[in-house]
């Protein structure tokens, strides 16, 4: 019996100290971190020259803007879920899909990384009639597709008449370019030129005309056969020697879960300065990884080149970095936004019955109470306690990375208790003597704040909004439910009080969100109406109608001037009248490996935006 | 009973479980409130049309009966529909298959390999310290949870560098010649197998010394010992024979589990499996995946029954097959 103990003792304490071992390196030293999270300078305001095209071999090549490099090696990243579902570009529904495909097929122009500016790709120039409507654009000449091809304006004329206006693959593409529901129009002028009108002047327009050009003579055939045959067509089981592209790699292995593979386009029609064909580096390897924690083990573990770090490695990986052989960028806050909204709708469904108790809709439709919440929340804790320091606190309806940023807004202001009580003691709310609001009628202030549970970050934000509200003596009963159930909710039956989403913003296209601003938006999630309401726009609210025509006025403005003063006013009104009342912004940082020449991360490109220039260093 | 009439009569009456299973499965996937739409709903950029077009196509605007009878039409002609993503699911499948086919086939083989030796061994050593030793050690692989040790040997992995980080082939595969293809699934095979094999050979280790040790008490092995029998007889040629009748149940259990079984250990060891595709199809309640993977676990169950019922017919002639 005493040795059936000892063994058990032995080999228990054999595995209990090798689990010890393994684990140990894991918990580092926290506390100094934070701080130094955020001394460090964000990658901002880096500009480089346009790019110069230069004749080689009757060719025309964009010459590249960074240094000479040698050939060679291969680049791993890696993606998280289920990898590509299709490589057919003009399918594809999700960001895995269109990132993957993306490589090998160029549009006439692209953003430019640093500036966010519009820049022509194999494009050489794009002029714009005085009317504001007419786009002449030429192609580069001597352009080739992966089989030796010429690209011509026969392939963007294909792909935009035929694939995009036809309605073949993903239809979104399709939505977003119509002006008021009609497509801009595209001719064939010679083999380089082309002529798009739109309708009336539509400024987002030059943006779009970045989709990726099809291959006219592979997919004609198909197109014939119509939509079912295309959308099924460059599917994941396509032989990788079957894809013809134009960008700078070419698939050439998927392996389903695993990874996909990429090879260098030996005809890309980029170059550098001493007229090295690019891209330099031989292979790029997409590893599709299942989840986080795996993501971050196959970096520490050699076989990722990248990764993206997350606010609670942060610190871990920063301690580490002195004796490592990677670099840790800092890009600075991403597009995605967080925020609390109030639910101001005062309308009453088909039953007659109201979506909102009408004493929560006096409370949530009066200004003072969404901006004595604004300045109750401590976004400051929030940020340090939530993602361990690794964001900013965010005031604007645009993100901190967008060009279209109100900077006189951005710096917003800190939580003052006092104001907030101030605010609502105007507006007829009092506090009685155990602490609790009351509204002019006596009532009791409460309400209950919902998020989608499983987004533990999410979770944590309400737990210390509730906290801050309570000061105020409001009750929050903070209720996380599934996310499922919480889009029904906002879109459908429109029965809740507060609630805490998130939306993906566009760092370089205001009009993206328009769907959200419009009073007649389906993503109007404030104040959403429909049906017969969203036709006859029933009660709108003075600075909801101010949005409206902001927006409206903002799609067809030409110039980013001029347009930057009506989104800078959209920001103004947002942030006066809380519809939504933002928290912050999480940091992009990433790790790369230091072997990597020519890494050039913006804020706005990410880490390899000039995939085609890395190379690695000798 | 001719063994072919046996089977096609069990078949038959796999039928309504397989009906039952389906319906509980279908009806418990879609009364959840998990909605595949809620994704596409709160992007700006899908328009209300997209979104109608794509409930149509995932056949989401039907009565909920209607879209079980749709599904099970399909079903019985072979065609198991398409993922949300779009793809046939038959193709999703058989991409996974073959790879979870091959870790969970070595495993099976090791443990058994194994396991049955190990047992008797045991078993005949009874109390002495090679029995101890080998008890404590089973007792920790029965205790430790899967998940918790996959993860354990994933760090090891990174500490030391010695094995890759999950997946099933290395980055430059295609490149390799035949010999160094082999060595390197054998190489991304090792913790993986390791895990499933240390759990599995627990459980059919101490199976096996159990039964071992029963029939050892029995008279006829006593008579067999007293009538002057070599010992290696008595054990391998009665006791053992009768001691391995429960390991044949058994093996229609294994079969089951060919496709089900290594799910988590697949999960964190990001092995391009079955079970990691259904878990994220389950996650983002894509119907026709789950239903699919769901009907092909509960068909290998009622196969496997079946042929374990068989096997243990050849191995034991008293069972009949009424």
């Amino acid at each position: 019996m005493n040795k059936k103990i000892i063994y058990t003792i032995l080999i228990l304490g054999f595995f209990v100290f090798w689990g010890s071992s393994c684990l140990h390196r894991d918990v580092i030293e926290e506390e100094e971190k934070i701080a130094e999270n955020k001394t460090e300078e964000a990658i901002f305001e880096k500009i480089k020259p346009p790019f110069e095209i230069r004749e080689i071999n009757g060719r025309e090549y964009l010459i590249s803007r960074g240094d000479v490099g040698r050939y060679g090696g291969a680049f791993s990243n890696s993606t998280i879920g289920e990898g590509p579902k299709t490589f057919n570009i003009w399918n594809s529904k999700d960001a895995t899909s269109s990132t993957l495909a993306g490589l090998m097929f160029e549009g006439m122009f692209t953003t430019d990384a640093y500036t966010g500016e519009v820049i022509p790709k194999l494009a050489k120039k794009v002029e714009i009639a005085k009317d504001g409507k007419t786009y002449t654009v030429t192609l580069r000449k001597g352009l080739k597709w992966s089989d030796g091809r010429e690209i011509t304006a026969d392939d963007v004329e294909f792909t935009y008449n035929t694939i995009i206006k036809g309605g073949y693959g993903d239809t979104s593409s399709r939505d977003v370019m119509a002006v008021d529901g009609v497509m801009p129009s595209c001719k064939k002028i010679d083999k380089y030129t082309l002529e798009f009108v739109t309708p009336k002047t539509f400024a987002p327009f030059l943006r779009m005309l970045g989709f990726a050009i099809a291959p006219k003579h592979i997919l004609k055939p198909i197109t014939d056969k119509g939509i079912d045959e295309f959308n099924r067509f460059w599917g994941v089981t396509t032989k990788p020697e079957d894809f013809v592209v134009s960008g700078a790699f070419k698939l050439k292995e998927y392996v389903p879960a695993q990874r996909v593979i990429f090879e260098r386009n030996k005809d890309y029609s980029m170059a550098d300065k001493n007229g090295n064909l690019l891209p330099y580096l031989d292979k790029y390897v997409v590893y599709i990884v299942g989840d986080l924690n795996n993501q971050v083990l196959k970096f520490e573990g050699g076989e990722l080149d990248i990764l993206p770090v997350r606010g609670n490695q942060v610190a871990r990986f920063k301690a580490l970095e002195k004796n490592s052989d990677y670099k840790m960028y800092n890009l600075g806050a991403g597009d995605g936004t967080t925020f609390i909204s109030f639910n101001l709708n005062n309308r009453k469904n088909d039953k007659g019955k109201y979506y909102v108790e009408p004493k929560k809709q006096k409370w949530f439709n009066n200004n003072n109470f969404r901006k004595a919440v604004d300045y109750a929340i401590d976004r400051e804790f929030i940020v340090s306690n939530i993602i361990s320091g690794v964001g900013m606190p965010l005031f604007t309806a645009e993100g901190l990375s967008s060009i279209y940023l109100n900077k006189t807004l951005a710096k917003g202001h800190p939580q003052n208790l006092q104001y907030a009580q101030k605010l609502l003691s105007q507006a007829g709310f009092s506090k009685d003597e155990n602490g609790i609001l009351h509204d002019k009628e006596g009532n009791e202030v409460e309400f209950t704040l919902m998020t989608n549970a499983g987004n533990l970050e999410r979770e944590s934000i309400g737990v210390i909004i509730k906290e801050d509200l309570a000061k105020l003596g409001m009750k929050v009963n903070f209720k996380p439910i599934e996310f499922n159930v919480l889009v029904g909710k906002i879109t459908g039956s429109m029965d809740w009080d507060a609630i805490i989403m998130g939306l993906t913003g566009s760092a370089l296209e205001p009009n993206n969100g328009a769907n959200v601003w419009y009073s007649y938006g389906s993503l109007h999630m404030f104040n959403i109406r429909q049906g017969k309401d969203a036709i006859n726009r029933t009660n709108i609210l003075p600075w909801e109608k101010r949005l409206d025509e902001l927006f409206s006025q903002g799609a067809t403005t030409l110039g980013f001037e001029n347009r930057k003063k009506i989104y800078d006013e959209y920001q103004q009104i947002v942030y006066d009248y809380n519809p939504f009342i933002y928290l912050y912004s999480p940091l992009n940082i990433y790790a790369v490996r230091k072997k990597y020449k020519n890494l050039e991360p913006t804020a706005l490109g990410g880490v390899i935006h000039n995939l085609e220039e890395i190379y690695i260093e000798e | 009973m001719n063994v072919f009439i046996y089977i096609i009569k069990r078949l038959i009456n796999a039928v309504p479980i397989l009906i039952l299973v389906s319906l509980i499965s279908f009806f418990i996937i879609r009364l959840s409130p998990i909605d595949p739409l809620s994704e596409l709903k709160l992007n700006p950029a899908i328009s209300p049309q997209t979104l109608e077009a794509e409930r149509v196509r995932l056949g989401l605007d039907l009565p909920l009966y209607k879209q079980y009878l749709k599904w099970g039409g399909n079903f019985i002609k072979g065609d198991m529909g398409v993922s949300t993503s779009g793809e046939l699911v038959s193709d999703r499948l058989k991409e996974r298959i073959p790879n979870t086919l091959l870790l969970t086939g070595i495993v099976i083989l090791l443990t058994w390999l194994v396991g049955i030796p190990l047992g008797i061994y045991a078993a005949l050593n009874w109390r002495k310290p090679a029995d101890r030793v080998i008890t404590v050690f089973t007792s920790v692989g029965m205790a430790i949870p899967s998940f918790f040790y996959a993860l354990l040997l994933l760090v090891f992995a990174v500490k030391t560098g010695w094995f890759p980080i999950g997946g099933l082939t290395s980055f430059n595969f295609a490149q390799m010649n035949i010999f160094g293809k082999i060595f390197d699934i054998i190489h991304h095979l090792f913790l993986p197998v390791l895990v499933l094999f240390t759990l599995s050979l627990a459980g059919l280790q101490r199976q096996m010394r159990g039964n071992l040790l029963d029939v050892l008490e029995s008279d006829y092995v006593k008579l067999a010992r007293a009538k002057g029998l070599p010992e290696n007889k008595v054990i391998y040629k009665h006791a053992v024979r009768n001691a391995i009748n429960p390991m044949v149940t058994l093996i229609g259990f294994e079969f089951a589990g060919l496709l089900s079984g290594a799910a988590l250990t697949e999960y964190v060891f990001q092995y391009p499996g079955l079970g990691r595709l259904v878990l994220e199809a389950v996650m983002k309640s894509d119907i026709n995946l789950v239903m699919a993977s769901l009907m092909i676990g509960s068909i290998m169950l009622v196969v496997g029954n079946i042929i374990a019922d068989i096997l243990l017919k050849l191995v034991d002639p008293r069972v009949t097959m009424e």
